[in-house]
């Protein structure tokens, strides 16, 4: 299937993951050269039916198989003898109740790592509650941390949980993988997308005895949202997110650009009253609106100043950055036909990433992968 | 055997978040992560909490890298290490002279992650820039606050496209040193905060040139259906539902006492439920508002719909003392000898056979200049020249002077 040898060139992974975190996971293993199988019910992984799932379900073979039959689980048991790692996304026991709890797995395939991805911690109190990303983002905390344009919990557009939990997944297959090496022996490797929930707290979350107070303050939630939210402008067409910092010596300053002449220097500005502050920033955006999105942008750019058009997820395939970073991918879809996607965001120019292929059909490795077997 | 990493060295020279967080990750992995500090200190402790969001468990040098002594002793120590880490922008590693082709001299078979702000090359690479330029152009800002109804975009404060490059050099590195590991071959790597964006966001993609359908939230922010949302108790509290099979959707206009509802064609399927969204929201809305919150929840519990109420944690002050979370190590705490307790999230990892481990709090700027000069050979009156000449430092009596934390 690839030209180049990606780093896990010669390991097996069996997927029986749905979802986000256990696909997307994988995805990462995949297009570094892993020999990904899904295996999924006869019928498909009911997650399918998301259009997206296209792009999280891409570089690997389809084998379709029924678990609660004696000769799937006969079939799966063989294919097992030839993988590296198995990962997994059911709730606590489902996979003993399969007959392939990871005590079983592990006597029968010990280099086999086990890596199960549910929504809460074995465990945990939650550990049985529903999993679907939106009630962890309840319960774990974050619409609650998020500030709106209302009061309230606000829903995260973004599958916060399971967009933290799959890291977890590469990381904990690739970790396992490593210590495999020295010691010669799989084992249980255990997240959750609660912990992916949790990845994300790093900069708002931490009890500290004696913090530094007002700089906390300044990052607190707040009603109207507070701090980067602040340099978001609105222009004759669109939106904009500036940047106070980019690394880089500006020419002009931000204020020139616009227009502002009687701007006050950024250290000036910052220690201005929040009032004098503000009516300041009125006329900001007042100037901001004067100007096209594109190209107030290329005149940030162009003086050395950090700044984002805030795009739909649609436009990025013709941001010149994701294409200079070889992320705008041309994928042929058994299904849908010619698909634009984004790449493969791990540089490895040793050994090289790439798409391994489009979303397989259900079972469309069937034949393959049994004749491989010896079935 | 402590962690899966354990016997594995990595240096890691970034500053802010984007650097030094993936290397706290491989730290809690079990490898020893020796910070290498600027002997100004690293810009983002002023910062206080979001500094130790990204630096606990680290041995800490603080060398001026810019002397040339100081450059000696950072090949020294790369010739010591497996991995080396950064996040500096455009050609700094070159002039600094920690660049991949500089550790490879003294070090064939390093592991070399740059993580960038935009990329490796391309019209945007020289620019440094900060998590919020990455939520615009993933895309994330424009979904997140529905601007598609007329809102202002909202910026999402996890700051988590730093968390996200962060990640995908954690990833990277592993992928790379599991490679070394089997052939003996080291290599460059490397991500960025861009590229981090456009994870988040993947979903998205062009059929045949036009996008495929995603689902988008409403004004209010309360969801993406209305069997996948939240909704507004009796006690002006909150409850969020994930009522998305028809089985669940049965269970659940039962248990709002509006079975009738289940029968009408424009409500008969998740697709045309979606078409329907609002009828069906105005349907549902006043009924939640007749209970409260808790009763809800108990209710549709028992009718097996899937359910939450969203927690306020208080800042995290709920999660970081909760006994389960603290018992299953998904909390971290430890004592830092200037900001006392400290706790946040822990080990978010579970391995059966090498459980990773917490080494203890954010370093002090220097703490362990003296050993780890010391371990690379270097005498204590040779230590001794190096810290009066800025070469170097260590805590002295004055630290508190000097530095926050």
């Amino acid at each position: 299937m690839r030209a180049v040898p990606g780093a896990l060139n010669g390991i097996r992974i069996l997927d029986l993951s749905w979802g986000i975190a256990g696909p997307l996971g994988v995805l990462l293993l995949a297009e570094q050269g892993a020999d990904v199988i899904k295996v999924e019910p006869p019928g498909g992984d009911p997650f399918r039916a998301y259009d997206g799932y296209r792009v999280w379900n891409r570089s690997r073979r389809s084998l379709t198989v029924d678990l609660k039959t004696d000769d799937g689980r006969e079939v799966f048991d063989r294919l097992l003898g030839t993988a590296d790692v198995l990962v997994e996304s059911f709730r606590p026991g489902v996979m003993e109740r399969l007959g392939f709890g990871y005590d079983t797995v592990h006597a029968r395939h010990p280099r086999v790592v086990f890596l199960s991805c549910p929504a809460y911690p074995d465990g945990h109190r939650l550990a049985h509650r529903p999993g679907y990303d939106a009630l962890v983002q309840a319960s774990s905390g974050q619409m609650w941390e998020q500030p709106g344009w209302r009061m309230g919990p606000i829903f995260l557009h973004m599958p916060m949980p399971s967009m933290g939990a799959f890291f977890l997944v590469s990381t904990g297959v690739l970790s396992a993988l490593y210590a495999r090496e020295l010691t010669g022996d799989g084992q249980h490797v255990t997240t959750s997308l609660f912990a992916g929930a949790m990845l994300y707290t790093t900069q708002i979350w931490q009890h500290v005895e004696k913090a530094n107070a007002q700089f906390h303050e300044l990052m607190a939630k707040s009603y109207p949202p507070g701090i980067h939210q602040q340099m978001i402008f609105e222009c004759a067409d669109g939106w904009v997110h500036a940047s106070v910092m980019s690394g880089l010596t500006p020419e002009k300053s931000q204020d020139e650009i616009l227009g502002l002449d009687d701007a006050p220097d950024p250290f000036t500005f910052m220690a201005m009253a929040a009032e004098e502050r503000e009516k300041f920033n009125a006329r900001r955006r007042e100037k901001f609106k004067e100007w096209k999105r594109d190209e107030i942008v290329a005149a940030f750019q162009q003086n050395n100043h950090a700044i984002e058009a805030i795009i739909t997820p649609d436009e990025q395939f013709t941001h010149p950055q994701l294409i200079a970073n070889d992320m705008v991918k041309t994928v042929v879809d058994p299904v849908a036909g010619e698909t634009t996607q984004v790449g493969t965001p791990l540089h490895m120019f040793g050994t090289p990433t790439a798409i391994q292929g489009p979303q397989p059909t259900p079972g469309q490795h069937n034949e393959e992968i049994l004749k491989e077997l010896g079935l | 055997m402590s962690g899966p990493l354990s016997g594995v060295r990595l240096l890691d020279f970034g500053q802010y978040l984007a650097g030094p967080f993936g290397p706290m990750i491989l730290g809690d992995l079990g490898a020893e992560v020796i910070k290498i500090e600027p002997v100004t200190g690293d810009m983002m402790r002023m910062a206080g909490k979001p500094f130790f969001g990204c630096q606990r468990g680290k041995r800490d040098l603080a060398l001026n890298i810019k002397d040339p002594r100081g450059r000696a002793i950072a090949l020294e120590l790369v010739a010591t290490a497996d991995i080396v880490h950064h996040n500096m922008t455009a050609g700094v590693a070159t002039k600094l002279g920690i660049d991949y082709r500089a550790c490879k001299a003294v070090k064939p078979d390093i592991v070399y992650c740059n993580t960038w702000a935009y990329g490796f090359e391309g019209p945007l690479a020289r620019f440094g820039g900060l998590d919020p330029l990455y939520q615009a152009s993933s895309g994330l800002e424009h979904e997140s606050a529905a601007v598609h109804e007329g809102n202002t975009p909202l910026y999402y404060r996890f700051g988590m496209c730093d968390a996200s490059n962060a990640m995908l050099s954690v990833v990277a590195v592993l992928g790379a040193l599991f490679h070394r590991q089997r052939t003996g071959e080291g290599q460059e790597v490397w991500t960025s905060l861009f590229d981090g964006g456009a994870i988040f966001t993947s979903d998205a993609h062009l059929v045949g040139g036009v996008p495929a359908p995603r689902p988008h939230l409403d004004k209010d922010l309360m969801g993406m259906s209305a069997t996948y949302r939240l909704y507004r108790t009796q006690d002006d509290d909150w409850i969020c539902i994930a009522a998305v099979t028809d089985v669940d959707f049965k269970a659940l206009c039962a248990a709002l006492g509006v079975p009738e509802i289940t029968d009408e064609p424009r409500f008969a399927s998740s697709a045309s439920r979606l078409e329907h969204r609002r009828q069906l929201e105005t349907i549902l809305e006043p009924r939640f508002r007749t209970k409260t919150a808790r009763f809800w929840t108990r209710t549709l519990d028992e009718a097996g719909v899937p359910n939450e109420v969203p927690v306020d944690t208080q800042g995290g002050e709920l999660p970081l003392f909760d006994a389960d979370n603290v018992a299953l190590g998904l909390v971290a705490q430890y004592q830092h000898p200037i900001m006392g307790d400290v706790r946040q999230f822990g080990e978010l990892i579970g391995f059966s056979e090498t459980p990773g481990v917490i080494n203890g709090p954010p370093p002090l700027v220097g703490q362990d200049t003296r050993a780890i000069l010391l371990e690379l050979g270097h005498d204590e009156a040779d230590i001794d020249d190096l810290v009066a000449n800025g070469v170097c430092y260590e805590p002295d009596e004055h630290y508190t002077e000097r530095f926050l934390n």
